[in-house]
């Protein structure tokens, strides 16, 4: 036992130490776990251990699991210097500690503009209003009796990245790409919740409303409302978290995050867009020239190594190496994920594992033979429309670097020979 | 008991008022259940009745207003309950007859019942589930009624459940599936504040700079600064004109804001941060007034902006905001098959590195450039 928890501290203490500034430099590699031969018998295997001998707990000791006690690194971090109050702020998916496609509910960052609303969802109600034959409201008990579907979906903020225009800043993938994450929505396709009020010829925009201090809102046109927009209330099986919008929110496939209004109360119908702050003042891209680009809804195609990474260094010697990470595009299906372990020379196509659904997160993988020498990690996603992940370089020459959202760049990690991994630029 | 008596006397006190007396009560109860069906959309009663959209209402005669444990009541409701409401016949005839203009502020959303027959039936029903009461809904004189109800009566539990069958539910004619109800227009005009460019939204009134210079200093200069200069990383209301094209652009209200009348939507919606909806429509449009003259769109302390005179205000950057072109970029537009090999003449060389800035959580405290707004 105490062998083993040894062994655990040392891990974390490295993992830990990466994250200063001092101790970047040293070391990754955790001592002994390169040794091919054991000196001596492992008392792991030959002393009988506790969890071995004693009965555990029974059923019904944690009615609603949680993960166990070895996992509590894995959390949802925040950049406190970025935001003047918590409760208009935003915090971080740990992509760095996840694989498959899936994002756990309790992982999935959180932005909110006016905290977060607590509704009983019983004092939940729902309007659609303004160009339609039957102004409506409806319960929650209401929404579930439209036919419903399953999707699997993205969703990330269009600021994901936005700290790393002027150069390389935060040192992990955590906060580089943590504002994705991926669910499986349960909900009803809005078309039905418009047609049900019946929406009027002229009506040509949707305007979204959530119940929370915010009253957070965005126009959205109705040809998109009526695509594959949906109501959701579930999401990977379960009700929506209060920090997702519990009991409703928005599901608006591959598009900016902040027009998945969550708390959803109402929605009017209109022929204009109605401008509101969250779509001039705020998401919209400043150019170099002074210009801005407005209403730049769809996410674009992007990529990302989450391990390794600079929170998820190599941690054992020369060999077998799995690198690993996502790839998304608001456009549809991911065609393929290109990988270079030496900073973009040479490029070598990755193997996509596991279900590539349009408009979702694909998880890829790249296994090759490390020869411990140092690597500069890119990863570079083609969607099936052809857009191809633009470089650093490419991207500023177009737009400048005050553009804040919608940066989809090829992110460089540098792997150093002790298996420590930091941000960095190179040329 | 004392308050079963009040009850009894109440209740007879209602039906000689609306000249009920000479109806049986017994028969009141009965044709009150279908006036029930009205509230029973919200409302459970009955053997095992759980709180729904409103409050159970088992034992609601000669209850505290506000007083069924784990329902989530307005502020009004639990105030008028310590202040020593009980809902009796009289009280609850008020209540149910305009519930907004008994209880301002009551989650109820329900228009009332205007039928003084209605009212007096649904609280003779409502009686046959309260404990004391009971013997009121079946008892034909109100005198009786009075005595009756000194004795406890412990059979409410044999009164069946008047649950609504699914069969005689109630289905809307309107849309494909007749789900949800129709939208009151009190209900629309509580939600529907949105504003457009065009003016669309804007409710009458009209306030002056100089008002606004007073509540901008009460209410917003906390966070935003007495000039709208921002205090931390609280939003900058005012200046930054000709930094767009600068390595910092400030792009506040006077700088960046295409439209005026954002300002006067998310002001009205969301601010002061904290206590939304706490500003009336003359303070915001004072305070928006304010804002242009900090922004020297406006320079006369004098200037009153109104619903009549808004759509003629101009902000300086509206011209600026173009349509997402991001597909004309070269790298998208180009669409080519990406170099596989060889792609850059010299092996990679690091130019910046993110340990330098040190401003990840985690490390020593320090601040990053940029920010996600």
């Amino acid at each position: 036992m105490s062998d083993k928890t040894t062994q655990k501290d040392s891990v974390n203490l490295s993992r830990r130490s990466l994250l200063t500034k001092g101790a970047a430099a040293g070391g990754a590699l955790v001592a002994g776990a390169v040794s091919a031969r054991a000196a001596s018998p492992d008392p792991l295997i030959t002393e009988i251990q506790d969890w071995n001998r004693y009965l555990g707990d029974g059923v019904d000791a944690k009615p609603y699991g949680v993960p166990s006690q070895f996992e509590s690194n894995v959390v949802r971090r925040d950049v406190a210097w970025l935001t003047a109050d918590p409760k208009s702020s935003v915090n971080f998916t740990p992509l760095h500690e996840l694989d498959g496609i899936i994002t756990p509910n309790g992982l999935c960052f959180e932005r909110h503009h006016g905290g977060i609303a607590e509704i009983n969802p019983a004092d939940h109600r729902l309007m659609i209003n303004g160009l339609v034959d039957t102004p409506l409201v409806f319960t929650l008990e209401d929404l579930k009796r439209f036919p419903r579907e399953n999707r699997v979906y993205f969703l990330e903020c269009a600021a994901n990245s936005g700290m790393e225009w002027r150069g390389a800043q935060l040192n992990g993938c955590q906060f580089t790409h943590g504002m994705v994450h991926n669910v499986m929505y349960t909900g009803v396709p809005l078309k039905h919740i418009l047609n049900e009020a019946g929406v009027k010829p002229e009506g040509k925009w949707i305007l979204p409303e959530g119940a929370d201090a915010a009253a957070m809102t965005r126009s959205i046109p109705l040809e998109k409302a009526m695509d594959d927009c949906m109501i959701a209330f579930k999401m990977n099986g379960e009700a929506l978290r209060p920090e997702q919008g519990y009991p409703v929110r928005l599901v608006v496939p591959g598009w900016e995050g902040n027009m998945w209004i969550k708390w959803l109360r109402r929605i009017e119908i209109g022929d204009e867009p109605w401008h509101q702050r969250e779509e001039t003042s705020k998401y919209t891209d400043l150019l170099a020239d002074g210009t801005a680009r407005r209403f730049t809804w769809e996410m674009d195609v992007k990529s990302v190594i989450t391990n390794p990474s600079p929170q998820a260094p190599i941690t054992h010697g020369r060999g077998a190496t799995v690198l690993t990470g996502l790839a998304w595009s608001g456009f549809g299906k991911i065609a393929r994920v290109d990988v270079s372990i030496d900073g973009g020379r040479n490029w070598e196509t990755a193997r996509i594992d596991g279900p590539s659904l349009s408009k979702s997160v694909h998880r890829f993988y790249y296994d090759f033979d490390w020869d411990g020498s140092e690597l500069f990690l890119q990863s570079r996603a083609i969607d099936e429309m052809g857009n191809v992940q633009p470089t650093k370089n490419e991207l500023r020459a177009a737009r400048g670097v005050n553009s804040i959202y919608h940066n989809n760049s090829i992110q460089t990690w540098q792997i150093k020979p002790d298996g420590s991994a930091e941000n960095v630029e190179i040329s | 008991m004392l308050k079963s008596l009040k009850v009894g006397l109440f209740a007879g006190a209602l039906a000689t008022a609306t000249s009920l007396a000479g109806n049986a009560l017994a028969q009141d109860a009965a044709a009150g259940e279908k006036v029930f069906k009205k509230c029973a959309a919200c409302h459970a009663v009955g053997e095992g009745a759980k709180n729904k959209v409103g409050p159970q209402l088992n034992n609601v005669i000669g209850r505290t207003a506000g007083g069924v444990e784990g329902y989530k009541y307005s502020k009004p409701m639990i105030e008028a309950g310590g202040g020593g409401l009980i809902w009796e016949a009289e009280t609850l005839a008020g209540y149910l007859a305009n519930p907004r203009k008994f209880m301002k502020g009551t989650k109820m959303s329900f228009a009332g019942l205007k039928k003084e027959d209605d009212l007096a039936n649904v609280i003779a029903y409502l009686a046959t589930f309260s404990e004391g009461a009971e013997p009121a809904a079946e008892e034909p004189k109100a005198e009786e009624t009075e005595q009756k109800s000194e004795t406890p009566s412990g059979n409410s539990s044999v009164a069946a459940a008047p649950a609504t069958l699914a069969k005689d539910a109630e289905v809307p004619s309107h849309g494909i599936f007749h789900l949800g109800r129709v939208a009151l227009e009190e209900e629309i005009t509580a939600w529907d504040i949105d504003v457009r460019p065009d003016g669309a939204g804007l409710p009458k009134g009209k306030g002056t700079v100089a008002q606004g210079d007073e509540i901008f200093a009460e209410q917003c200069a906390v966070c935003h600064g007495d000039f709208g200069e921002g205090k931390d990383r609280w939003p900058v209301l005012a200046g930054g004109q000709d930094t767009l094209t600068k390595e910092r652009p400030e792009k506040t209200v006077g700088s960046y804001w295409p439209y005026l009348s954002t300002v006067y939507d998310y002001v009205r919606r969301t601010m002061p941060f904290g206590n939304a909806r706490s500003l009336s429509d003359d303070e915001v449009y004072a305070l928006t007034a304010y804002i242009l003259y900090l922004n020297d769109v406006v320079t006369d302390e004098e200037f009153e902006l109104s619903d009549s005179n808004f759509n003629e205000v101009r902000l300086p950057n509206e011209a600026n905001f173009i349509v997402d072109n991001r597909t004309e970029e070269t790298h998208y537009a180009d669409k080519k098959e990406p170099c596989m090999k060889d792609c850059i003449a010299e092996p990679a060389k690091v130019t910046m590195r993110a340990a330098v800035l040190d401003v990840t959580p985690d490390s020593e405290e320090g601040e990053g450039g940029g920010s996600i707004e």
